[in-house]
């Protein structure tokens, strides 16, 4: 990775590669406070990047004005870590400082993709900035007990105004308070006696949605959920049928499915191809290191678990009973797999953790488990996310059927020789069809787009996916 | 016919100065004149300032990666005292203090790792080649420059460092063939730190030494402490004596270990036990030359005082050197690999294109 460059100014320090080839690192500690005067060398912070523990040094002498980031945090490479400045006081607390650092540079590349989305995405809680790759748990499964994020100075205004911060609704990045949410709920509670149950600070509730924002009206609401159409059967004319199959057993159990996913499930279906000459490469080697042939699926799981990680909106499940989305923290992921019954969907559980070769070694166990009816019953339930490997058997695109109740499934058709193009130069390269359902009550189409471009460059670039 | 002893061999392991402090008087005579010592305590102690610091600039983003050489300073340091100005040091990445003592301004060092390919242009009267990151590559470099010295009579000679794991390197073997069967004047130093970056030298070889590893291609080896200066610097100076008298090669394994991470990128911490590193802290090799001097009254807490303060604006000054460099331009990435630029890599940089499928299409018609 190149090296970040620092401003000239001394008025920030942008977090550099903590190593080699290093994306990001979760802030562990801080070793200094806001406004404190530092030496050149001091340590800022201690930091965890997925390689070591290290202290962040101060590049230069000066004053710290501001910490961006509290403990816990993920920070990426390229983002402020403090600022700088004259003043020994109090630190900057305005909203526009957070902002910023949420904003600059590559934000604006996310926004062109509101184009491409029903209604208009204003309120982006579901929609993490390019400089947030991975959000925490707590922020992933918001519940009454989360910490809220905020930065020091912003939980210093929350106290002064006698605010618990843990019940303000964060507009900033990654929900992150901000000066402006705190000053505003306090203003807020002080005409309004706040009630004693305050709801979670990340649930936004229909209220808080502007009216011209076209996705309220596709949450499932009492009038939708269970709907049964009631339709007379059509008429059949058994002549010139050679056999009648009873509709049943296992293929029953997949209609049943199927059917009430299409009946509830509101699909749109977005499709696109990943150039995966490189990785094909890094594939041979694999195989040839562990001495086991590897098919792309483990490494399309790996870029997707990244992907679910940047965006959580994909990996959960509908309560339709309770009109709730209940976003999943881990991965348990469903494999579409064919057996001599039919198609059945094994999990793959906390596949986020697995290595490639785990992930492989998982899915042949599963797919076994399955074609000799082995498979316990645990291994078929509690899938948030699922894959379904068409390209094993042939074809490009598909318009998958969403594994109800989740919200979103992956099919990966056949990798195939093609012309390619990249920076003017034509070559031949090796193209991987995907094709993404999403269930459009839960998932935008800007969101879902999201999701399957991270994984195509995940899977375009080696490097990052296997990092 | 009985069986006979085809051959029979044994490894010597040199100690002078052992880390309780007890000096071999017979051994230790002379290997190191008492006037030079000061000088020698002065750049270690500057070393180590400028070790500690790089490592520091590479984690606020002001270098690319860095190797830290603490722990590890006395065997180049031993070789640059065992040679003269016409020789060559043919190093890997851990020989800082020997490459400092032999003339390379610290700032090539800094701006290799800043980044900055004219950190390896080594000054016109400084015989030593840039740092090697590849492991092995170095040490046939080194018995290619020994046969140029021996051809020409120069009576110059070349001593080349690599780790415990280069041996296991192809390389290794090729050079050292090479060298003992041509009784080329090169010495082979392995820094025998414990760890190939994580591997153990006990998974990275079944012998009990790394120094009898030169047996099979008949050549004296010898191991010794390499935390030691003075048992570093005889062996060297055995070493460099038997190349000078046309002898052929020796191979030295310097026990040492190094107290830091593997680079910028590594957290040793995964893989070293706690136990092992607070042991080897206890052999620190500048402490112990520290507290030998001061009992022989040599050095004193006053000259160490003074020797971390004009360390500090050494190496101070070093950085604002090496950083006040303006970055090279895009084309310059051309200019270091070959006296004469083939034609192929001249129209790649004067078009900025590559000479793939395409890019020329008026090759394709």
């Amino acid at each position: 990775m190149a090296q970040v460059k620092q401003p000239a100014d001394k008025s920030h320090f942008i977090l550099p590669d903590l190593g080699e080839g290093v994306h990001e690192a979760e802030l562990i500690k801080w070793r200094v406070s806001a406004g404190d005067q530092v030496a050149e060398h001091q340590t800022l912070a201690e930091m965890e990047t997925d390689k070591a523990l290290v202290e962040v040094p101060s590049p230069w002498a000066g004053v710290v004005t501001e910490l961006c980031g509290a403990e816990g945090d993920i920070i990426n490479v390229g983002s402020v870590l403090v600022r700088y400045g004259e003043s020994t006081g109090h630190p900057p607390a305005s909203p526009a400082s957070d902002q910023a650092q949420a904003t600059e540079s590559s934000a604006s590349e996310e926004r062109e993709d509101a184009g491409t989305v029903v209604g208009s995405m204003n309120n982006d809680g579901d929609a993490p900035s390019a400089l947030t790759r991975r959000r925490t748990e707590a922020e992933e499964v918001p519940t009454e007990q989360a910490r809220a994020l905020a930065t020091p100075a912003v939980r210093g205004i929350a106290k002064q105004l006698g605010v618990d911060i843990n019940r303000v609704l964060g507009t900033g990045r990654g929900g992150r308070v901000t000066a402006s949410d705190v000053e505003r709920f306090a203003q807020e509670s002080a005409t309004t006696e706040p009630p004693s149950n305050q709801p979670s600070r990340n649930r936004i509730t229909v209220a808080d949605i502007p009216e011209h924002t076209s996705a309220p009206s596709n949450l499932p609401t009492d009038a939708t959920a269970g709907r049964e159409p009631i339709l007379p059967p059509v008429p059949v004319d058994p002549s010139g049928t050679t056999e009648v199959i009873p509709f049943r057993g296992v293929r029953r159990k997949i209609a049943e499915a199927l059917d009430r996913s299409v009946k509830t499930a509101v699909h749109f279906t977005v499709v696109d191809e990943a150039d995966i000459t490189d990785l094909d490469r890094k594939r041979k080697e694999y195989s040839a290191i562990t001495g086991r042939k590897l098919s792309f699926l483990p490494f399309v799981i790996r870029a997707v678990a990244h992907g679910l990680r940047e965006h959580p909106a994909l990996n959960a499940v509908v309560d339709e009973a309770k009109s709730e989305i209940h976003r999943k923290g881990n991965l348990n992921l469903g494999i579409a797999v064919d057996s001599d019954a039919g198609l059945m969907v094994p999990v793959l559980h906390n596949a986020e953790k697995l290595a490639i070769v785990e992930a492989a070694e998982g899915v042949a166990r599963l797919a076994a488990g399955c074609r000799d009816r082995s498979i316990p019953r645990e291994e078929l339930t509690g899938s948030s996310f699922t894959i379904s490997n068409v390209g094993s058997y042939g074809g490009r695109f598909a318009t998958p059927v969403i594994n109800h109740p989740e919200v979103a499934i992956l099919a990966v058709g056949r990798g195939y020789e093609k012309v390619l193009a990249k920076d003017g130069r034509i070559y031949a390269g090796l193209s991987l069809p995907m094709s993404l359902s999403c269930d459009h009550r839960v998932v935008d189409g800007a969101e879902g787009a999201r999701f399957l471009n991270t994984v195509k460059r995940l899977l375009e670039d080696p490097t990052a996916l296997l990092g | 016919m009985p069986i006979t002893t085809a051959y029979e061999t044994r490894i010597d392991h040199v100690s002078i100065l052992d880390e309780d402090g007890v000096f071999d008087e017979t051994l230790g005579q002379g290997v190191i004149p008492e006037d030079q010592l000061s000088a020698i305590m002065e750049h270690l102690v500057f070393c180590r300032q400028l070790d500690e610091t790089a490592f520091k600039l590479q984690r606020s983003g002001r270098m690319g990666t860095y190797p830290q050489n603490t722990g590890q300073e006395m065997p180049s340091l031993a070789a640059a005292l065992a040679i003269d100005k016409a020789d060559w040091l043919v190093t890997c990445y851990r020989e800082n203090t020997g490459l400092f003592w032999h003339g390379l301004p610290p700032e090539c060092i800094l701006l290799h790792w800043m980044g900055d390919e004219r950190g390896n242009h080594i000054p016109a009267g400084v015989n030593a080649t840039p740092i090697a990151i590849p492991i092995g590559t170095q040490m046939l470099h080194a018995a290619g420059l020994a046969w140029a010295e021996k051809a020409k009579k120069t009576g110059a000679i070349a001593v080349t460092f690599f780790g415990d794991g280069a041996t296991s390197e192809g390389d290794f073997h090729e050079a050292a063939n090479f060298a003992a069967s041509l009784k080329l004047p090169v010495v082979f130093c392995c820094q025998n730190n414990g760890w190939a970056i994580s591997v153990p030298s006990s998974v990275q070889s079944a012998g009990e030494t790394f120094a009898q590893r030169g047996i099979s291609y008949g050549m004296p080896c010898v191991r010794a402490d390499g935390n030691d200066l003075f048992a570093m610097t005889k062996v060297m100076k055995d070493a460099v004596a038997r190349a000078r008298a046309g002898e052929g090669p020796t191979f030295i394994e310097a026990v040492t270990y190094r107290l830091r991470d593997h680079t910028t990128a590594d957290d040793a911490r995964r893989y070293r036990d706690a136990g092992e590193l607070e042991a080897w802290e206890a052999r620190d090799p500048l402490p112990r030359l520290q507290r030998w001097m001061e009992a022989k009254g040599l050095w004193d807490k006053s000259q160490h005082e003074k020797a971390l303060k004009s360390g500090e604006k050494r190496v101070a000054e070093i950085i604002s050197n090496a950083e006040g460099i303006a970055a090279p331009n895009r084309s310059e990435f051309f200019d270091h690999m070959y006296a004469d630029l083939p034609a192929s890599l001249k129209r790649q940089r004067d078009s900025k294109r590559t000479t793939s499928l395409g890019q020329f299409p008026e090759d394709l018609a």
